[in-house]
């Protein structure tokens, strides 16, 4: 038979041609679009409302509050305001005057003579001489100051001083004056130091700082870990419970369904049956909570098998 | 695809494969952590009467499994109302789509069958809802009048299934049964089930009877009456009725209580104004002193292996609880209150499973009833109020029973509350109950 070469080669070529536009303009499988998970619309006060700390919420800081870096120092009282002032002197200048040494005064009046109007003084005398520096307004306590120091009696032994002095009725000097409350006041503000620590921890308020709002950041992870402890129902309850943990793999479809029954990989815990029992309830609660379709497809990869572990640290 | 890409992937596969491995390689792991108990809702059918005549033993034994699990705290059975299948036989699987519609997690179906010998055959299947997959099957065979007990051992097969522990159901409670006025009130010694039935009443109440405590089998029972001389501890067979004097000591004898093992009885003996332990051999009946102290110890209890006791003593000063070898020796004190230096702790009682020892705690003007751990960390108060008084331990030491006095002219009552601190209810007594005691698992003593 006769075969016409050139019918051949272009039959030939028009293969070739067609099988190489075949492979090469072959279209790229459909990607579905990118699904999002479900959310819900809230207004600003919602947010303002479920982002509020908490005054009775978990502590997720239990490290002590720390607002200086330094070596760390205990603090009584955590709640007073911090002070850099130096601590009051007691004094009897008026304002113009430089304050005299601190610590001074003081020692030398213990020795003093064991008049009850020396000894009823100090106490009172200092605060609101110090902060408030009135001079145009008399303060009776003082002048009275003044006129001791003008004395200037011998300094006693203090055996004397004491044994002069437990005998004195103090209250007789100390009679209540209404209508000098407020001089009587101590008007310092309540002073504390810093709390010093190696790293700065300002979160000392009461309760948690991040309030009802667990988690507001929309992982998959997220979602898939809320979904399964919706329907987790351990049943041990024991003061032990938190030594109790089962870690699960979970084989997924990308539907969201199981592909096949969640392994369970480990279990630990103080009795073997008490932590098999726990591995078999989060396997339930697994199960039962199929489909997980919020699981976002594009992603599939990342969760074809998810690992879990279940605990019970926080049941107590 | 070369060889040695064909070679990972083969592998890979086997291991995805192989149960009990790792599927999810290098991948952190997600966590949950459930911070709140949750009861396992748990569908119980009634069960099916093999002929009409035993439709009311049916509905019993469901009613008596119903409450013990309800009772325990760790399940929630669901209204039958809100059933939407019938099980009107247990050979046929149920439709489980009926039960997930429930959120039942578990369904409990069985049969109650009058067999031609009088004997009453009882059938249970125990299937997890989710799963599909049947977790217990059991048939019992009894006399009729024992399906009470039926009930409660199916209960124990359902609560380990679920749970992974040992249950409690089938188990008796000895206490001191009080009725009359309070300034004549007459104390008699009296047994039940640990639900309330079947109380049976085992002395007439001529003489006043406390701290009654079971032996290991659950067949005997030690305990103090005040008789015509001094207060002597006893032991009484439940079988036979039958009751002697444990050792001739010259003075009062009290606190009595078994060793693990059934062969030894320890109590406190009084000598003067002090009380000492001692600890009588029930074969040889040689006595042994444990403590020489010019204080009172009392209220002794073992470790389940035998080795230790927990006691309660005053030798510091304030009665606290002390532990020490079983042969007796150096005691070390292990309750130190942190919130009262008042405190006292008393009538302290081991666990059967040996992790924690339960006593009564007095301060603060209120009775409470705790759990310590044996070295003393740990304490937890599960109850406190106006009077509280003597623990005891359910055989799986998951729940503790104790008595509540609420003072004026009422009378004690028991409850029970589990370890855990969270379910407290009241036990069913004919009148006022004091001092019980918690037997073993009968079903597991049965053979001893």
């Amino acid at each position: 038979m006769n075969v016409d070469k050139t019918l051949v080669a272009s039959i030939a070529l028009h293969v070739l041609v067609i099988g190489w536009g075949l492979l090469t303009f072959s279209s790229k499988a459909f990607i579905a679009p990118e699904e999002s998970l479900p959310i819900d619309i809230i207004s600003s006060d919602q947010l303002a409302q479920i982002t509020n700390g908490q005054k009775t919420g978990k502590k997720e800081e239990p490290k002590p509050k720390v607002e200086k870096i330094a070596e760390a120092k205990p603090e009584e009282d955590a709640v007073g305001k911090v002070t850099e002032k130096k601590e009051l002197i007691k004094t009897n200048s008026t304002p113009d005057t430089p304050p005299p040494k601190p610590v001074e005064k003081p020692v030398e009046k213990k020795p003093e003579p064991p008049k009850p109007v020396a000894e009823a003084k100090p106490k009172e005398e200092p605060k609101p001489q110090e902060k408030k520096p009135d001079p145009a307004k008399e303060d009776p306590i003082a002048e009275l100051q003044k006129k001791l120091d003008t004395k200037k009696p011998p300094p006693k032994p203090v055996e004397q001083k004491v044994a002069a002095v437990q005998p004195q009725p103090k209250p007789k000097e100390r009679t209540f004056d209404p209508a000098q409350i407020a001089r009587d006041l101590d008007k310092r503000a309540a002073t504390r130091h810093e709390l010093t620590g190696s790293t700065l921890n300002a979160s000392a308020s009461l309760g948690s700082t991040s309030g009802t709002a667990a988690n507001n950041v929309a992982t998959w992870q997220g979602a898939f870990q809320g979904a399964v402890k919706r329907c987790f129902t351990p049943t041990y309850n024991g003061q032990d419970a938190n030594q109790y943990e089962a870690d699960i793999d979970i084989p997924m479809r990308i539907d969201g369904s199981l592909a096949s029954e969640p392994v369970i990989v480990a279990v630990r815990g103080p009795s073997r049956s008490i932590a098999q029992a726990v591995a078999e309830s989060a396997k339930r609660a697994i199960v039962q909570c199929q489909v997980y379709s919020f699981l976002p497809k594009q992603q599939y990869d990342s969760w074809k098998v998810i690992p879990m572990t279940f605990g019970l640290k926080d049941m107590l | 695809m070369n060889r040695r890409r064909f070679m990972t992937l083969t592998g890979s596969t086997l291991a995805m494969l192989g149960g009990g491995h790792a599927l999810a390689q290098g991948q952190p792991r997600l966590r949950i952590d459930p911070t709140e108990f949750r009861p396992i809702p748990i569908a119980i059918t009634n069960f099916v009467p093999g002929s009409p005549a035993d439709g009311d033993v049916s509905n019993g034994v469901t009613q008596v499994i119903t409450n013990n699990l309800k009772r325990s705290g760790l399940f929630a059975p669901i209204d039958q109302a809100a059933f939407i299948e019938r099980i009107n036989s247990i050979d046929v699987a149920p439709q489980f789509q009926n039960w997930k519609t429930l959120n039942a997690q578990a369904l409990v179906t069985g049969r109650m069958t009058r067999q031609p010998d009088g004997r009453l055959k009882a059938e249970f299947r125990l299937w997890d809802v989710i799963t599909g997959q049947q977790l217990a099957g059991q048939q019992y065979f009894t006399s009729p009048e024992y399906w009470r007990r039926i009930a409660h051992i199916i209960s124990d097969q359902i609560y380990e299934q679920m749970t992974g522990e040992k249950g409690y159901f089938d188990s008796r409670v000895v206490f001191v049964d009080e009725s009359g006025p309070k300034e004549r009130r007459v104390k008699r010694l009296a047994m039940m089930d640990q639900d309330g039935a079947n109380v049976r009443y085992l002395t007439r109440g001529a003489d006043l009877v406390l701290t009654p405590r079971f032996s290991p089998n659950s067949q005997e029972i030690t305990y103090m009456e005040f008789g015509q001389g001094d207060p002597k501890v006893y032991l009484f067979n439940i079988e036979t009725g039958q009751r002697e004097i444990v050792g001739n000591f010259p003075g009062m004898t009290f606190a009595p209580r078994f060793s693990p093992d059934g062969q030894r009885v320890i109590m406190s003996l009084q000598q003067g104004g002090n009380s000492n332990l001692f600890v009588m051999d029930l074969r040889s009946r040689s006595t042994t002193r444990l403590t020489d102290t010019p204080a009172i110890d009392t209220s002794p209890s073992y470790s389940p292996d035998g080795t230790r006791i927990c006691f309660e003593s005053d030798r510091g000063g304030r009665s606290q609880i002390y532990v020490m070898a079983a042969g007796g020796g150096q005691a070390q004190r292990i309750s130190f209150s942190k919130d009262d230096n008042n405190a006292t702790y008393s009538t302290p009682v081991w666990s059967p499973r040996g992790d924690y020892i339960a006593f009564t705690r007095q301060g603060g003007g209120q009775f409470s009833i705790g759990v310590m751990k044996p070295d003393g960390s740990g304490e937890r108060l599960l109850t406190s109020g106006f009077h509280n008084e003597g623990p005891t331990f359910s055989p799986n030491g998951r729940v503790v029973m104790f008595f509540r006095d609420p003072g004026g002219n009422s009378g004690p009552s028991l409850f029970s509350v589990d370890i855990s601190g969270r379910f407290e209810q009241k036990v069913p007594t004919p009148g006022f109950a004091s001092d019980p005691a918690w037997s073993p698992l009968l079903s597991a003593t049965a053979g001893q």
